[in-house]
């Protein structure tokens, strides 16, 4: 197999948010580059662009990931969820419950927090506690709350998300 | 932002076409990314294609042939909760979960942890930090400044996988341009900082086979860092105890310590025959390996932390990892 | 209070739903057409003449638009304006690693940056000093090309009674000498410019601040454009705490290339550029002496630091005075001299990090208030009590302090900890510690002179139900867009949902100063307070006119206005509004709030520091110590906090959190430090080797509110956002103490520090000199 000498951009097809896309990706560009800089989804956020921060966290085929570590042609034939991807008509009872707890301060780590959240409550399916969640979002930084708000709002989304007491 | 230099990449879906790939001068493997990336960030390697690993079948996990068989693109979230090596390889299970943050388990694989480059202060800066340094042996310069007058690259094996595998005689089988080969794991890392693994040019690895247990055993994987997330290990102590039967205070029939974080290869500790006979929950037995690990093993200023604290507090984490096997009793793996 | 009832409960903040969707746009989320990247080249020495730029060849690079250089940005500015010490860009020598010497607009970052790796720089290598006692020493190296007395910044020495006199009569005088490390904000968003200009000539300048202010004015003087064809936009801010609270070359060199491309220009730093820009806590070296009577109670301060300031001035000269005139409160200071001299040092400038200037000082008074209280066997809260200053007084630096909820904040934290009952039964190894402090909620004085309003608020009701606010405050995170809403719709009768922020915009809004020394609350906070009840007044008169009522006896309230002679009475506010609206016409009101100026002493100086009111502030910490590898983890932090009045609850909690939070991290792990032996860089540039703890290494955090209301703050609310981060270190450092007797004087205090101590005692206890501490040898622990 041998790679053209000046490949140009790549089309990379992927699922993105739930609907199928097809993108022009340079080769050296990163997934946080094209969400951020060629589609506009710029709920993913960079903060250190070297895999330290987790501001930039999405969802690879429901995987949290940092997404400035993954390159853009890399996620062809996969499934990324961005922040935006929680959209909806109602408030997602994550968002809900860090809105509640004012959990979000300046929000900047937020996107990717509740990222992280929300792959780790859907794959446990059950209440968690503060010291589960601290575990499962103990790659993402957050500058400004001490996590304390943050912590409370992801219990209190497990709990209404799987019903507490529920696992 | 910290842009990526300019590269085309490979997308083979078989180990012949990835094979093929890597053939080209300046290529590289790309499997997690979660290592190459950020150094290519920094400028570190400037490879002309990047050939991605994640579409080649080496994900399995399995037990064959007397072995648990791993294949080098299993992601380490996945090995850590997986059965069979929490099983068959508990040590292994546990490093694996403690690499870098939840996140970047999702990302990394095994294959790309044996083969993340070694690490150092120095080094691992952007271009303008490096420049400001003067370089050094590694980065565009004549000089170390861990070792000073020193001519070899002690950059730091910072692989958390890399010494539990070792101390469970794991072996390592490539593929490359001349066909298949497998190597021991312990004779697969070189004193050199700069090129620190024995891989060829063009090979890739593909599997990871660690021998079955042949009798009762005891092992655990040590790691300490300033947070409890994210951090690279500052000290790194893999133990495996072969029992003559299957209790803690069984005597020892075989013990194997290795130390990571070090300089750029896993520390096989030596001088450890006169345990056979002994017991873990001897005291004197922590304090007999704990000192040896501490005469053989010298932590050096590469990595961001106070290496003579790091020095002073090895033989305590050897201790206390040992302490937590004997604590787990017969509940352990 | 108005009738709102709005006031005091748990709100959601007006803003958090759509920053935490990714819906809010920070800076770096905008994006024009046309736009060119820019980049800034930076300098790899930490002190050299610049002896020539070559930009030929990055121009003759494709993409590449316009290079500028200092030469281009000549006007040296500074935020304090006595101290315009530094440029966009190094006009004649750079002054630390990363100074920037030349910005590039390119197509794309790509090009950017080879456009900046093209250029060629000539430098002529200076020595270098990176110790400000060598800097203040040296004569034969000027690091600031600037300075006016060789290395020295700033020195402060203000003596406030007899202080040699009290110490020499004082039965116990504590001499110590403590170190602070420098440490930086690390807000998770990198500062981010985008300037623009319009064929009006008009430039606007989008820029992750917490000053637009300030960077207006600077804008117009180091551009030479006039600042009324100059709008500054702060958009949403992803964390500030300090660190965005001057100028930068970014945005200079982003609205330069505006205006030479005729483009919009983007620059966003790579977070090595964050850390090079720095400003944040600076390095102290604190020699402190402090007398006591027997009974515990202070005699004298005698205080002396060093101060390093690295290459600029920043908001040094803020910083030497605030490294003693705020330590006046909340203990009574019979007498009290401080020293304090900043140096140029060629490292990036310090500045402003939260708790600007004194919790490095409050680390040092604390200890030495805990050091007495062992020696004089009093219960370190005990003494605290014992040297309370009390409420509407003045401190002995001529500071006159208004409510004060001190000791109730000793008290809670002392119930909620435990504290009586726990602390002498913990084992060797564990220990809690306490420690007190005080801030200021803003400063009396601008820091530019001038007679104009320190706040103003404009509002603007609508005929569907709304208020609109107008507010120049800068809304960091801290909550200040929800304050300056809570505040309306309580006096307005409105819900929350019924307000509009449109804040931090030149063209918009009314000129406010910035979010920084908290002065947002109370500033900001009376200033919409003033406006709120104007348009009230007119609302209630209309509706007390139609009803043949008394305006007194008309309430706003729940979207109603109701008679409350006869609540049955009522019509929607809506309704009311189009009755004012009909009478009055647009239904407009401004509020501005000035400080007063009669809070502090007549002395050279005097005004610096003096702030309307005071918070104050109390912690206890719980530490396990490990006494085999000197890691000190800790447990739990109760921390009460008098902000006056907790306009809304559950943000108060949040700063106090966020401010245990950073605080823990400064004494337990980080440190921004500038190696001198490996060409100046700067040793931790990143958020790998720049450790934030993680949410598994922050321990409980209970947040106690404490409400004692000031007559100065609008219904009596003072600040939040700083104060609570004082007394972490200290109560850490004590706490550590009470563990396993051990002080520990310089920060940070990480396991190589503690650990060293630890043997350095247990050779002290081996040698018969110290007895074990809790009844436990050393050697014996481990
Ligand atoms: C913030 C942060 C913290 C980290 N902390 C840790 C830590 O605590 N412990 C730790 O061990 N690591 C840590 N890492 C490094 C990294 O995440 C892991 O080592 C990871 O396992 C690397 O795997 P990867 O698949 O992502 O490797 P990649 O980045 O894809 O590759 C790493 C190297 O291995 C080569 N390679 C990859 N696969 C193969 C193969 N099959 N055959 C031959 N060569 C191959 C690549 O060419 C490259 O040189 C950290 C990284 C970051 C960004
Ligand atoms: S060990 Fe020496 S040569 Fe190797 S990277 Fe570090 S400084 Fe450079
Ligand atoms: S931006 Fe990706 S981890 Fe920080
Ligand atoms: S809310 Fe600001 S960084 Fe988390």
């Amino acid at each position: 197999m041998t790679t053209p000498p000046d490949q140009g951009e790549l089309t990379v097809r992927f699922l993105l948010n739930g609907e199928p896309v097809a993108v022009a990706v340079p080769p050296h560009w990163t997934l946080l580059e094209v969400l951020r800089y060629r589609l506009d989804l710029i709920g993913t956020k960079q903060g250190c662009d070297k895999g330290d921060c987790g501001a930039c966290t999405v969802q690879l085929d429901g995987k949290a990931v940092p997404s400035c570590l993954v390159l853009g042609s890399a996620v062809d034939g996969r499934a990324v969820t961005t922040v935006e991807g929680l959209r909806g008509p109602t408030l997602h009872p994550l968002f809900d419950a860090f809105d509640h707890a004012v959990a979000a301060q300046c929000g900047f780590c937020t996107p990717g927090i509740v990222m992280a959240a929300e792959a780790y409550l859907r794959r446990l399916g059950r209440p968690v506690t503060r010291a589960e969640a601290a575990a499962a979002l103990a790659g993402n930084l957050c500058r400004c709350t001490g996590y304390t708000k943050i912590l409370d709002a992801v219990v209190a989304a497990s709990e209404r998300l799987h019903g507490a007491g529920g696992g | 932002m910290l842009r990526l230099p300019g590269f085309r990449v490979a997308s083979p879906t078989t180990i012949a076409e990835a094979v093929a790939a890597l053939a080209e001068p300046g290529a590289r493997p790309i499997a997690g990314g979660t290592d190459l990336l950020p150094n290519l960030k920094h400028r570190l390697g400037a490879p002309t294609v990047l050939v991605q690993l994640s579409r080649l079948p080496l994900r399995d996990v399995e037990v064959r042939a007397g072995a648990l068989c791993i294949g080098a693109g299993a992601v380490l979230a996945d090995l850590a909760e997986h059965p069979l090596v929490r099983a068959h390889a508990p040590s292994l299970a546990r490093a694996a979960g403690l690499v870098a943050g939840p996140t970047l388990r999702n990302l990394g694989t095994l294959g790309g942890n044996l083969h993340l480059d070694t690490r150092c202060r120095y080094v691992n800066q952007t271009p303008l930090w490096r420049e400001a340094l003067g370089g050094c042996l590694k980065s565009h310069g004549d000089r170390c400044h861990v070792v000073p007058g020193g001519q070899t690259c002690v950059a730091a094996l910072s692989s958390d996988c890399a010494p539990a595998l070792v101390a469970l005689d794991a072996t390592l089988t490539l593929h490359g341009p001349a066909g298949a080969r497998t190597v021991a794991l312990a004779d697969y890392y070189c004193a050199d900082g700069t090129a620190h693994t024995g891989r060829a040019a063009g090979e890739l690895a593909t599997e990871i086979r660690v021998p079955l247990a042949p009798g009762p055993r005891r092992e655990t994987y040590v790691k300490w860092t300033v947070r409890k997330s994210i951090d690279f290990p500052l000290i790194s102590i893999a133990m495996r105890f072969d029992l003559a039967d299957d209790a803690v205070a069984a005597p020892i029939v075989a013990a194997r310590v290795v130390v990571g974080a070090l300089a750029s290869t896993p520390k096989l500790v030596r001088k450890l025959d006169a345990l056979r006979g002994q017991r873990l929950d001897d005291p004197a037995t922590a304090d007999a390996i704990a000192a040896q690990v501490g005469a053989q093993c010298k932590p050096l200023p590469n990595l961001p932390y106070d290496a003579d604290y790091r020095r002073a507090v090895l033989p305590v984490h050897v201790r206390r990892g040992i302490a937590a096997l004997v604590a787990a009793g017969e509940n352990h793996g | 209070m108005g009738d709102g009832g709005v006031i005091g409960r748990a709100h959601r903040k007006v803003d958090a739903v759509d920053r935490m969707r990714g819906v809010a746009r920070y800076a770096d989320d905008l994006k024009l057409p046309g736009m060119l990247h820019g980049r800034i080249k930076r300098s790899p020495h930490a002190h050299a003449r610049i002896v020539s730029i070559d930009a030929a060849p990055a121009l003759a690079l494709p993409g590449v638009h316009a290079v500028i250089t200092g030469a281009d940005l000549p006007t040296p500015y500074g935020v304090i304006p006595w101290t315009p010490d530094e440029n966009a860009l190094a006009v004649t020598k750079v002054c630390h690693v990363g100074d920037g010497v030349a910005a590039v607009a390119a197509i794309d970052e790509d090009a950017a940056i080879a456009a900046c790796d093209a250029i060629r720089v000539d430098y002529e290598v200076l020595r270098a000093i990176y110790d400000p006692v060598e800097a203040l020493a040296a004569t034969d190296v000027t690091i600031n090309p600037y300075a006016r007395a060789g290395n020295l910044s700033k020195h402060v020495d203000l003596a406030f009674g007899d202080v040699d006199a009290a110490l020499a009569a004082s039965p116990l005088v504590v001499a110590e000498e403590y170190f602070f490390e420098g440490s930086t904000h690390a807000a998770i968003e990198p500062h981010c410019a985008l300037a623009t200009v319009d064929g009006g000539g008009v430039l606007t300048v989008w820029s992750s601040t917490q000053v637009s202010h300030y960077l207006h004015r600077e804008l117009a003087k180091v551009l030479g454009w006039p600042a009324h064809r100059i709008r500054v936009i702060q958009p949403p801010l992803g964390g500030a705490f300090g660190g965005k609270s001057e100028p930068f070359d970014l945005e200079f060199c982003a609205a330069l290339l505006a205006i030479r491309t005729g483009r919009p220009v983007k620059f966003l730093y790579t977070r090595e550029e964050v850390f090079l820009a720095h400003r944040g806590r600076h390095p102290m070296a604190m020699r402190y002496a402090t007398g006591f009577d027997r009974d515990g109670h202070i005699t004298a301060v005698d205080a002396r630091t060093i101060i390093d300031g690295g290459a600029y001035s920043s908001f040094g000269l803020v910083t030497t005075y605030y490294s003693g005139q705020l330590l006046g409160a909340p203990y009574r200071l019979p007498a009290f001299r401080f020293d304090s001299t900043r140096a140029y040092t060629n490292k990036p400038a310090c500045g402003p990090k939260r708790g600007h200037g004194s919790v490095q000082p409050r680390f040092a008074l604390e200890s030495q208030l805990d050091q007495a209280a062992v020696e004089l066997g009093l219960d370190p809260i005990e003494l605290r009590r014992r040297n309370f200053l009390g409420a509407d007084t003045r401190t002995v630096n001529e500071f006159a302090i208004g409510s004060c909820g001190f000791l109730e904040c000793l008290d809670r934290v002392e119930a909620a900890s435990g504290w009586k009952a726990r602390r002498p039964a913990l084992p060797h190894g564990r220990g809690l510690g306490v420690a007190g402090s005080t801030y200021i909620s803003g400063t009396n004085y601008c820091i530019y002179p001038t007679e104009l309003p320190q706040a103003a608020v404009q509002i603007t009701l609508d005929r569907s139900g709304r208020a609109r606010v107008f507010t120049g405050a800068n809304d960091i995170g801290q909550g200040s867009s929800t304050m300056v809403a809570v505040i309306a719709a309580e006096e307005l009768g409105l819900d929350l949902a019924d307000i509009r922020v449109i804040a931090a915009d030149s063209d918009l809004c009314p000129v406010d100063l910035g979010a920084y020394s908290s002065r947002v609350t109370l500033m900001v906070g009376n200033a919409c307070l003033a406006a709120a009840r104007a348009l009230r007044a007119k609302v209630v008169e209309v509706v007390a006119a139609r009803w043949g009522i008394a305006p007194g006896q008309v309430s706003l309230v729940e979207r109603q206005a109701i008679d409350q002679t006869d609540p049955a009475r009522r019509v929607p506010l809506t309704e009311a509004f189009h009755w004012a609206e009909a009478k009055h016409g647009l239904l407009t009101a401004a509020g501005s709030y000035d400080t007063p100026r009669d809070r502090h002493g007549a002395y050279r100086g005097g005004t610096i520091g003096a702030s309307p009111a005071y918070s104050f502030t109390a912690h206890v910490a719980e530490v396990e110590v490990d006494v085999a590898t000197g890691e000190a983890q800790v447990i739990a932090v109760w921390a009460a906090h008098d902000c006056g009045k907790a306009l809304s609850p559950r943000i108060v909690e949040g700063q106090i959190e966020g401010s245990v939070y950073m605080g823990l991290a400064e004494a337990l792990m980080e440190a921004h430090t500038v190696d001198g032996a490996h060409g100046g860089v700067v040793a931790a540039p990143s958020l790998l080797d720049y450790r934030l703890p993680t949410a598994l290494d922050t321990p409980a955090i209970h947040a106690l509110i404490v409400e004692h209301p000031d007559a100065q703050g609008p219904y009596g609310a003072k600040e939040a956002g700083e104060g609570p981060l004082h007394p972490i270190i200290p109560a850490i450092a004590a706490a550590i103490y009470d563990a396993v007797g051990v002080r520990l004087r310089r920060t940070p205090f990480g396991p190589p520090q503690l650990l060293a101590a630890l043997q350095a005692r247990a050779a002290r206890e081996a040698a018969g000199a110290l007895a074990p501490h809790k009844g436990r040898a050393l050697a014996e622990v481990r």
